[in-house]
């Protein structure tokens, strides 16, 4: 029996296809002007590499903020539960999923089943989130992408203090017309952005195992700092965790398919 | 003769007074350099009254650059200095809403002129100038434009999101999707004034209500604030932009008294 997850986002959207039990294929694209569309061409892309079609699928869950317009799910969860519950079954002992994405920021508490025990999310304010980051490398004159490697080469983080985006431009420009170096203003920018995050993580209590997830795991600036802060090591996923909501749900979604 | 020079985060403002009334001010935006905006505001304040700096007794900073004020003899809190030029002028004034650059703070006082309650933002550039001057730059408008404008929209856009950062991305989408200029305008202005109203709910309010600081030239801004609070705004006595440094020459004026003892 095949059963398939969707999760449609802000930014990009994933698919899952699962056999009983284990991760057939999996696919990601840019999202398209709708979530709908965007649904269609990640899950069409899929099934055609596979030699599959939407019959072969028995059941199929969506998830993600378009969740409600896929034409093809017979159900659709919360990305908080389907993250949750992916994540468990990449990494069983997975007790915490810390997820900074573009535009939000959320701690996920993992049961030991893969419930979600609690969760704090921020996507009211863009400090703590993706976007704050390109909005702080763009003033420093560097790529979002290099922020991470440049601040590897800081002497020193230069402390950030304001909290608003908005503000923070200006403040780096200050610094860099005092002359300041770069790499120093990279590591405050990372050292601000871990900040925030581990106070929203702080709220939802972290328990270990941690694995961090979305965008900004990518900048190993932060996830050097927020794991020194948080004194934890993060583990480490087999697959790109980028599909975990997708894989959740596609694995709530073999639990709901009729036997 | 005393000064007082209010250094905010966008604009230096100096006013001179002698006997209690002003003789001279003056307004300077800047982009880059606050000390040099003070220095200058200053030198043409004085001029304009062809006054020369020996002549002020005493002078008082206030503002976010407060420390930074080089000729300044003292610095005084902002509440204070707004106290004392309430004092002065709109006497029956009991709620200020100071509306600045990259802050917003509220103040109640009594009928004597003793501060109840106060609260501040400066943290967060929603209903700060800062705000408009993003969504300016989205709409391609000169920030003076994006005020008067808002009175010709019909039906005003709905900007959901607090945050500037994305409520910039929300009137890119409008400007994109054709949205008449206005309306996003008066979506923009609406946006400000929920912030600015919510920020004065958290003080007690009492009439007579005044509106100080740049964002309070923003014509659509205060419509919208009055709509909010249900009260309408005091007509000033004065430029909304200079009640923080006439406060704080005011301040210098019993500073030097003090000194003089």
């Amino acid at each position: 029996m095949i059963v398939a997850g969707c999760d449609v986002g802000s930014l990009s959207a994933e698919a899952v296809l699962l056999e009983e039990g284990a991760i057939l294929g999996s696919e990601i694209i840019l999202v398209r002007p709708t979530a709908e569309q965007s649904a269609r061409d990640v899950m069409e892309k899929l099934l055609g590499r596979l030699s599959l079609s939407y019959d072969d699928i028995e059941f199929a869950v969506a998830t993600g903020y378009g969740r409600e317009t896929i034409p093809f799910a017979d159900a659709n969860l919360s990305e908080i539960s389907c993250h949750a519950k992916g994540a468990h079954f990449l990494v069983p002992g997975i007790r915490t999923v810390i997820d900074v994405g573009g535009q939000d920021c959320k701690a996920i508490r993992v049961g030991t089943d893969g419930g979600v025990e609690d969760f704090v999310m921020n996507d009211k304010c863009a400090a703590g989130t993706g976007r704050s980051l390109e909005l702080n490398s763009e003033a420093l004159g560097v790529e979002v992408s290099e922020l991470g490697p440049v601040s590897l080469e800081a002497k020193e983080a230069i402390v950030i203090t304001s909290q608003c985006s908005i503000f923070t431009e200006l403040e780096i420009m200050h610094l860099l017309m005092e002359g300041r170096s770069t790499a120093d203003i990279a590591a405050g920018i990372n050292q601000a952005m871990s900040r925030r995050v581990k106070m929203l993580a702080g709220r939802v209590g972290i328990k270990k195992d941690v694995g961090i997830t979305g965008g900004v795991s990518k900048n190993v600036g932060v996830v050097k700092m927020l794991g020194e802060m948080l004194n934890v090591e993060f583990v480490g996923f087999p697959e790109d965790p980028q599909i975990m909501g997708a894989l959740g749900a596609a694995l709530f979604a073999a639990e709901k398919a009729p036997q | 003769m005393y000064a007082g020079c209010d250094l905010g985060a966008v604009t230096a403002r100096v006013v001179i007074i002698e006997d209690g009334a002003i003789v001279s001010s003056e307004t300077m935006p800047y982009k880059k350099l606050p000390v040099q905006a003070a220095v200058e505001a200053f030198e043409k304040a004085l001029s304009k009254a062809n006054l020369s700096q020996d002549q002020i007794d005493y002078c008082v900073a206030t503002g976010f650059g407060k420390k930074a004020v080089p000729y300044a003899n003292a610095d005084s809190a902002e509440v204070v200095c707004l106290n004392r030029a309430f004092r002065l002028l709109n006497t029956d004034v009991r709620t200020v809403i100071d509306a600045g650059g990259q802050s917003m703070r509220a103040i109640n006082f009594n009928e004597k002129g003793k501060v109840l309650d106060s609260t501040v933002n400066e943290k967060c550039a929603a209903g700060t100038g800062r705000f408009i001057e993003v969504m300016a730059k989205a709409l391609e408008l000169p920030i003076g434009e994006v005020s008067a404008l808002a009175f010709e929209s019909k039906d005003p856009v709905a900007i959901t999101s607090q945050c500037g950062v994305f409520a910039e991305s929300e009137v890119i989408t409008y400007v994109n999707g054709g949205r008449d200029r206005a309306d996003i305008v008066a979506g923009i202005a609406r946006s400000v004034a929920a912030k600015v109203s919510s920020l004065v709910r958290r003080i007690s309010l009492e009439e007579k209500v005044a509106m100080v600081g740049g964002v309070a030239l923003n014509a659509g801004v205060r419509k919208y604030v009055e709509d909010d609070l249900g009260v309408k705004l005091a007509d000033l006595e004065a430029d909304p932009q200079v009640y923080g440094a006439l406060g704080a020459a005011l301040v210098a004026r019993e500073k030097h008294g003090l000194a003089d003892s």
